[in-house]
Parts: C-alpha cells; structure tokens; sequence
C-alpha cells in the first residue's frame, strides 16, 4: 500500500496538470518581434536562402560563425582521441594485422541484418543531411546516424572487413579533412566577388533545375555531413584495436 | 478511409502503450537474464514497432497535417529499421550470454533433461 502512495500523487498531478491547468495556458497567436524580425531577414529577406527551416538557415547563414566554432569544439576532440591513440606507421601495419584468436564475426542472422541495416542507415542518414534545410537536422544529426554504419559493421563483422575494403583510419580523415575544406570553401568563396564571410549571399543559387536547394546550406549541409561521419568512424576504427596488440605495441616501444 | 486509418492507428498507439508497461513489469518480476531479455524486446517490438506503424497510419489519415506523406514514410522507414534490429540485438545478446557463461542458467523447467 505504501509504494502505491507516490503512484497515486503522480497519476493526480499529471491528470490535473492536464485537465485544469492546460486549457488556461495563453495561447500564442500573434507573431512575436524577434520572431518577425528573424522571419523577415532569414526567410524573406534580399540575401535569403528561401529556407522552410528557418533555425537552419540562422544558424549556419546568419550565426555561422559561432556555429563553425561550436563544430571546431567537436574536431579539437576527435584530434584529442586520435592523439591519444597515435601509433607510427609500422604500428599501424600491425594493428591491422588480424590476431591469431580472431574468428569470423558474430552469428549468420546478426550478419544478415546488419548488411540489411547499414544500407537503409546510409539512406536515412543522407536524407537527413541532404533535407536539411527542408527539415529539423541537418549535417551534424547525419553525419552522426552516418557514423553508425561503419560501427554496426564493427560490431558484426570486425573492424578488419572495413579495412580490407579500404576504409581504414587514414582514409576517414582524408575524408574527414575533405569536409572540412569543402566547409572553408564554401564559407570563403563569397569574399572573392565582395560578399561577406560564414553568410549565404547570391553567389549560390537558391533553386537548381526548380529544386529548393537554399543557397549555401546544402553545400554546408553535405560537407558537414561527411566530416562528423568520417571523424566518428576514425575514432571507431582506433577503439575497436584490439587491447591486448596495443599494449604489446605500447609495451615494445617502452623497451627499445 | 481516414477515420479507418485514424482508429487503426489509434488502437496500435494503446497497444504500443500496453506492451511498453508489460515489458517494463516483466523486467522487473521476471526471475534471470534470458527471460527478462524476452521482456525487453516485448518491449521494443510492441512498445516501439507497432505504435510506430500506427503512427504512419495516424499521419496518413490526417488530411490538415501538412507533409503527411514524409512523417508516414519516416514512421514506416524508422518502425522496419527498429523491427530488423531488436531481434538481432536480443539474438547477439543471449548468444553471448550463453557462449561466456556469464549468466547463471537455472531453468525452472528443462524438457531436455527430462527427455535424456
């Protein structure tokens, strides 16, 4: 009886909250100032990137900027981790060498629905980048669904499979810093006929062939989208070393 | 067929609820690992799969929703994706419960060992 006393309070608060209180909040039916003032610049706008969602195109087009420090915060820590896992070239060779006790993966059905999986998760998590100045998300959000794939495959087949299919730890950062310039450039380019820097200015058309693309956010969008997946697979790949190669590696090298 | 599609979809959300709170209870009451993992995946598969499903029926239903057709397919997209994973995951699970013998095994009733 006694644990059913905190139950009953909580079922009362949340039908009370519900039934009384609910219906006399204010509703908001008038635009606020700030509100129309962001509308106005972000989506009507000279420079406007004619964005549905207009929090994306303040964020990247208008505080893009702060934005392109916040993804800098995310970077600073993926080059923080790989530090911490810096290995030489010969050492890299060998972490890639499968250890004597490696068996092949986990059982048929996790493998079957894996390769079904990692398929549709590429999917979503480009669709998620690709719309995301149509949609809530973006490059970020897709990038990081992107960065699941090559975890599942990971986790299912081994980190070896995706090595051997070239998709090692100095592939991800190439693909990584490729993302990286694509986002400077993209920023820059506008400098070179006058614009401003981090804003979408008319250089990038807002329709190509009667497709909404908004201007430079999906440029933004995809470049952002391939670095944050590439850098997490990065960090993946070096966490699913082995423990015991490295600190045999880490060991040998204390001894020499 | 809107209000077809609205009350399916209603009645999978309540399913969904309902499976959710049995899955929760079994977590607790159940005695060890295997059958409390049954209980989890109750849990995803009714508790998350079917209201999912109904939802993308809700969506379809609603004639005022603006981009309907998105929210169904991301419902429908997100439910198969979830429908695929949660036996693989409950499946690696009890695998490897069972291949390290981590888990005390304590069948209340072993129709094997009878029959041996």
């Amino acid at each position: 009886m006694k644990r059913l006393v905190p139950l009953i309070i909580m079922l009362i608060t949340i039908f009370g909250l519900a039934y009384h209180i609910t219906p006399k909040l204010p509703q908001q039916t008038e635009l606020r100032p700030l509100g129309e003032f962001y509308l106005e610049n972000s989506y009507f706008g000279d420079y406007s990137a004619k964005s549905p969602e207009v929090v994306t195109s303040i964020l990247w087009d208008y505080r893009g900027l702060d934005t392109l420090f916040e993804t800098s915060v995310f970077f600073i820590a993926i080059i923080g981790s790989l530090t911490l896992f810096r290995l030489n070239k010969k050492q890299e060779e060998e972490a890639k060498q499968k250890t004597k006790e490696f068996r092949v993966g986990l059982t048929l059905v996790i493998k079957s629905v894996t390769r079904i999986i990692v398929v549709m998760i590429l999917a979503v998590s480009a669709s998620i980048a690709l719309h995301g100045h149509l949609t809530p998300g973006g490059g970020f959000q897709g990038g990081s669904a992107l960065a699941i794939a090559p975890l599942l495959i990971i986790v299912a087949y081994s980190k070896y499979a995706l090595e051997e299919n070239g998709l090692d730890k100095t592939m991800a950062l190439i693909l990584r810093s490729v993302g990286l310039l694509g986002m400077g450039l993209v920023a820059l380019i506008p400098l070179l006929s006058g614009g401003f820097i981090m804003q979408n200015q008319p250089i990038f058309p807002v329709e190509l062939g009667g497709q909404l693309v908004s201007g430079s956010l999906i440029y933004y969008n995809f470049f952002e989208f391939l670095a944050v997946g590439a850098g997490f697979t990065a960090v993946f790949l070096l966490l699913a070393i082995p423990e015991k190669i490295f600190k045999k590696l880490l060991r040998r090298e204390a001894n020499e | 067929m809107s209000e077809i599609l609205f009350y399916l979809g209603a009645i999978m959300i309540t399913i969904g609820g309902i499976c959710d709170l049995f899955g929760a209870l079994g977590l607790l009451k159940f005695p060890n690992f295997y059958i409390r993992l049954h209980a989890a995946t109750v849990g995803t598969i009714g508790g998350a799969v079917v209201p999912l499903f109904g939802v993308g029926f809700l969506a379809l239903g609603a004639d005022f929703l603006p981009h309907k057709y998105a929210i169904a397919g991301a419902s429908f997209v997100t439910g198969i994706i979830v429908l695929l994973a949660a036996p693989a995951g409950s499946h690696a699970l009890a695998y490897a419960a069972h291949k390290t013998k981590i888990v005390k095994w304590e069948p209340k009733c072993d129709h094997l060992e009878v029959e041996e």
